[in-house]
């Protein structure tokens, strides 16, 4: 069931909330791709009572009695919250972040919290301390990540909507090869209060659900105004659910100027071909741009992001809360601790932080990086003086196996060579299904000006009305 | 990297690592620094540094009165405490 049909029999009285939670939780109980790493089930049942008994409060708000699960990474009053990893497998969050709150009053109830990469850095939800998580149309391959674990609950009908956290295509990436639709909004529009820290300057919240409809109710829900996150906007939210209804005419398209040499796959590369045909159908125009410095993203990437995990990742240290190796010296405790309480990608992503930044090397990488970024900012703000949306494939392939052996070390880094842009530049950007091969699903996506989530809905949610894609299960 | 400047690195860090993990650490960070050495072939002249895709301006909360004593809550979530310090192993000889 997509997310309108279940908002809607809650609204109509025809399926209780407390229903909609126990058929969720028994499916959870029942799941078999390690998807979860928290089952909710007392305070769901409650929670879901609470909003069944206040029908009239609840009934008209944006998430009213649908069951939710949230990605391990915002923090849960009273409720584990482990980010992926051991360092914090025993950590009690003692407040809530804001857009798990923002969801509970938006009517929802979270049942659940997923499984993800270890403090989000992995591209394959492998990393997680708490084991791999299976692509529901697969269990041998990898769901994507790092938000594995919510695209898999979604794609698996297991909830009509998670949240995930994009910080180079965390949410894209999983969306792409699950078969479902999620979106990175523009850096700043989502509060990143009490959401664990892993690149301060790229980290966003987003929506996964079926299709563009689920996607914008949820960010209906998820983005406000947070005093309490400085980089939040201040900017008015428009409401995303109304601006599917909305006509904003033709558009123009942009597509990448020889984007086939980036080693993207020819069935991606079908699909792809095949949705600009689709675009063409609904009135847009395709314009070909010129975009050579897109893969130059990638290098800027890793070295911003685990400078900041380097600086983000120091409060681990076993004195305050989470895991503690007992040793005799302070030296010793903060060694061992961080050795143990860490796996091996998110210490090697540390250890690089720690080099870019340290004396000496701070010029020729971070600065160096930072100007990159300022090159990618700058381009695309050339290119939206000509178009008003740019238009690719999501990933390079589609979900490929677990354990996979790669000849080039640096394969899986470079999966997200198409959605990292976006991050770098903050811009917003949804990814949403448009093909299949194999047995398995295509993703697409586009990248938006700043705060055009509506237009990007907008248009994706046009796409989903012509196209079946994402209505396909496995 | 040779193996001193490793061991002060890991150290900076503050993350343990046994001498015969060396070779395999080494090997996994050389070839992300592969990955991130392409950056000298792009021309980056009078390009501004970008720390943050939005101009950020300074935030101040309003000046009001709030209860910011949680001690207990935060104690509670230590590794070991007493009722007001997180404990640690001896700093000083």
């Amino acid at each position: 069931m997509n997310f309108k049909e279940q908002r809607e029999n809650f609204r109509n009285k025809k399926i209780s909330a407390k229903e909609a939670v126990q058929e969720a939780l028994s499916k959870v109980e029942n799941d078999k791709l390690n998807i979860f790493i928290s089952n909710l089930r007392d305070s769901a049942e409650k929670r879901a009572e609470e909003i069944d008994s206040n029908f009239e409060k609840y009934k008209d708000k944006p998430l009213s009695g649908v069951p939710i699960a949230h990605k391990d990474i915002f923090c849960t009053e009273n409720i584990q919250t482990t980010c992926g990893s051991k360092m914090l497998s025993n950590f009690v969050p003692p407040y809530s972040s804001t857009v798990t709150k923002n969801c509970d009053e938006a009517g929802s109830v979270m049942i659940a919290k997923t499984n993800m990469d270890e403090f989000a850095m992995g591209s394959s939800n492998e990393t997680s301390f708490f084991g791999p998580v299976g692509n529901p149309w697969n269990d041998s391959l990898v769901p994507g990540g790092s938000s594995g674990g919510s695209a898999a609950c979604v794609a698996a009908n297991i909830t009509s909507i998670s949240t995930g956290t994009d910080t180079g295509g965390s949410i894209r990436q999983p969306a792409a090869l699950c078969g479902i639709t999620g979106m990175k909004p523009t850096y700043g529009l989502v509060s990143r209060w009490g959401m664990i820290a892993f690149c301060s300057s790229m980290d966003q919240a987003g929506p996964f659900a079926r299709d563009a409809f689920g996607c914008a109710a949820l960010l209906d829900a998820m983005a406000s105004y947070d005093a309490k996150d400085s980089t939040c906007s201040k900017r008015e939210v428009v409401n995303f659910e109304n601006a599917l209804a909305k006509d904003f005419g033709t558009l123009n398209i942009g597509i990448i100027k020889n984007i086939e040499e980036l080693g993207i796959n020819n069935d991606v590369l079908e699909a792809y071909e095949h949705s600009k045909s689709v675009l063409q159908q609904l009135g847009h125009t395709i314009k070909e741009i010129d975009f050579s410095e897109l893969s130059s993203g990638i290098c800027s990437y890793y070295v911003i992001a685990p400078a900041e995990c380097s600086s983000n990742l120091s409060r681990f240290d076993g004195v305050k809360y989470g895991y503690r190796s007992d040793q005799n010296n302070i030296s010793e405790l903060y060694m061992k601790t961080r050795s143990e309480g860490f796996g091996d990608e998110v210490k090697k992503r540390i250890l690089i932080g720690t080099h870019v930044l340290s004396a000496g090397f701070y010029d020729a990488y971070y600065l160096k990086a930072q100007q990159v970024r300022r090159m990618m900012k700058n381009k695309f703000e050339d290119i939206f003086k000509d178009v008003d949306l740019i238009f690719m494939p999501t990933t390079l392939d589609q979900a490929f196996e677990k354990n996979r052996k790669d000849s080039d070390p640096n394969r899986m880094y470079k999966e997200d060579l198409l959605t990292i842009p976006a991050n770098l530049a903050g811009l917003p950007a949804i990814s949403f299904p448009n093909g299949f091969k194999n047995n398995l699903p295509i993703g697409g996506q586009f990248v938006g000006n700043y705060f055009k989530e509506d237009l990007l809905l907008n248009t994706a949610n046009k796409i989903q009305e012509v196209t079946d894609w994402h209505k396909m299960t496995p | 990297m040779n193996k001193i400047e490793l061991k002060n690195l890991l150290f900076l860090a503050r993350i343990h690592a046994e001498e015969k993990e060396y070779p395999e650490i080494t090997k996994k960070l050389t070839n992300t620094f592969n990955l991130i050495d392409e950056m000298n072939n792009l021309d980056l002249k009078d390009l501004e540094p970008l720390n943050n895709p939005l101009e950020l301006k300074n935030v101040s909360r309003t000046d009001k009165e709030r209860n910011r004593n949680q001690k207990d809550k935060f104690l509670d979530q230590s590794p070991e405490s007493d009722d007001d310090h997180f404990m640690v192993p001896k700093i000083i000889e």
